[in-house]
């Protein structure tokens, strides 16, 4: 850039800090851009990487609250309720810690998309357990004939 | 602006209309940069405002071109995105404290926290008032939004005033960017276990994404080194 | 603008800013090399 005369110095520029100004401007200029892209880009980039558009909104949330206090119970309940207690106190009990001055938190860390893989594999979970009561069933509703309907027949 | 005021006024016919075509030349650009500041401040629709911004830019560029006195280029910089940055961090923080448990808050908020921070994922929305349950973090927040962001975001709006208060006023309040980022820095070290542990990116994540708001530390030293004849009382 | 016109206290001043700066950078810098070390020791 010239800065030989004083008519190409920007107002209120003195020559010897020219090139200061010159590098600050350029500096500030890639803050901006930095900042708007980062600030248009998390919601989106973060919802594709937990899993959204597979995963619904609430259901990204769910998975969320079941990561962070490590209960497959916990959901996000949406709306909430006005005034009722934060939603973490129904399930702080189950939240995995090392507990002491500087706790330590042992959740599960979240990959690329891994909230999908945790919920195919808690639905899995819970169709094993299901089909293994559904075996039961049959063997218990002999001893229980009062029993309108069994799902299994 | 004002090195042209010290010719004694009306004794020169242009003078006064050179006066007018600067301030009317100036506003048109700001008529584009204030809604893209404002667009760019919300976040999600920062994409939208930066065009509209770097329009705005690109008028007050060209006058400046055409002989017209109009506000240095690197003053426009440093006051709008002193604001949007004071914007992002009051934005952010904001929905935290009053709207934490709104579905967009926990996407966002706590989906950032799982990925970037885990003060803002450990026990969130446990404590009363809701929000991050991190050690510290809600006085940090608090104290942050009501002084040092209000009062910059002020500053800012002065300085692209071309006032002197917003100038000084500025350097204030990029001073104590300097409480900001070491304190809260330190802050996040002694508890690094509730924010870096099992999180996605730890560290690296932080520092990439926040390293772009040491804005202030930018404009002080153009502060400090800037003519200030230019601004006026 | 001649050269003779930049005082002794303007190149003070920007001598004072340079410094600034680098101790400022360079505290960030370590603060981010002590949290990457802890990263490695703690298992983060």
């Amino acid at each position: 850039m010239n800065t030989s005369t004083a008519e190409s110095l920007p107002l209120g520029t003195t020559a010897h800090y020219a090139t200061m100004h010159k590098w600050l401007q350029r500096a500030l200029l890639v803050c901006l851009t930095v900042l708007v892209l980062e600030a248009s880009f998390t919601l989106p980039g973060l919802l594709i990487w937990f899993g959204w558009p597979t995963l619904s909104l609430v259901q990204v949330c769910d998975e969320l609250m079941k990561v962070r206090y490590s209960d497959d119970n916990a959901q996000c309940l949406v709306p909430q309720p006005l005034f009722i207690a934060s939603e973490g106190q129904a399930y702080k009990k189950s939240a995995q810690d090392d507990w002491g001055i500087q706790p330590r938190p042992r959740y599960k860390r979240i990959g690329y998309r891994d909230l999908v893989r945790f919920r195919d594999e808690r639905l899995a979970r819970e169709a094993a357990a299901a089909q293994h009561r559904g075996q039961l069933v049959p063997a218990s509703a002999d001893t229980t004939p009062a029993e309108p309907a069994s799902p299994t027949h | 602006m004002s090195t042209l005021a010290q010719k004694p006024p009306g004794s020169f016919g242009g003078y006064d209309a050179h006066q007018d075509h600067s301030a009317q030349a100036q506003k048109r650009a700001d008529k584009w940069m204030i809604p893209g500041t404002l667009l760019m401040g919300t976040g999600i629709l920062g994409i939208i405002g930066f065009p509209l911004f770097l329009w705005g830019l690109r008028l007050q560029v060209n006058a400046a071109k055409a002989g017209l006195s109009v506000r240095p280029v690197i003053v426009t910089l440093i006051g709008y995105l002193v604001i949007i940055d004071s914007t992002l961090n009051s934005a952010g923080w904001m929905m935290d404290l009053v709207a934490n448990h709104t579905l967009i808050n926990r996407l966002i908020t706590a989906g950032w926290g799982a990925v970037f921070d885990g003060g803002y994922f450990w026990h969130y929305n446990e404590i009363w008032v809701g929000g991050t349950g991190a050690p510290g973090e809600k006085a940090w927040q608090i104290s942050l939004i009501m002084v040092v962001f209000c009062g910059r975001m002020a500053a800012g709006i002065g300085l692209l005033q071309m006032k002197r208060w917003g100038q000084q006023w500025l350097i204030v309040f990029c001073w104590m960017g300097l409480i900001v980022w070491i304190g809260y820095n330190l802050n996040m070290t002694f508890y690094g276990d509730v924010r870096y542990a099992n999180i996605t990116f730890p560290v690296w994540g932080w520092w990439i994404y926040d390293i772009f708001y040491i804005t202030p530390f930018l404009a002080i030293p153009y502060l400090h080194t800037v003519n200030r004849e230019i601004f006026s009382d | 603008m001649s050269d003779k016109s930049v005082s002794q206290q303007d190149r003070r001043r920007k001598r004072a800013l340079i410094v600034f700066q680098v101790l400022l950078y360079s505290y960030l810098l370590g603060l981010f090399l002590v949290q990457l070390h802890m990263s490695h020791e703690r298992g983060w």
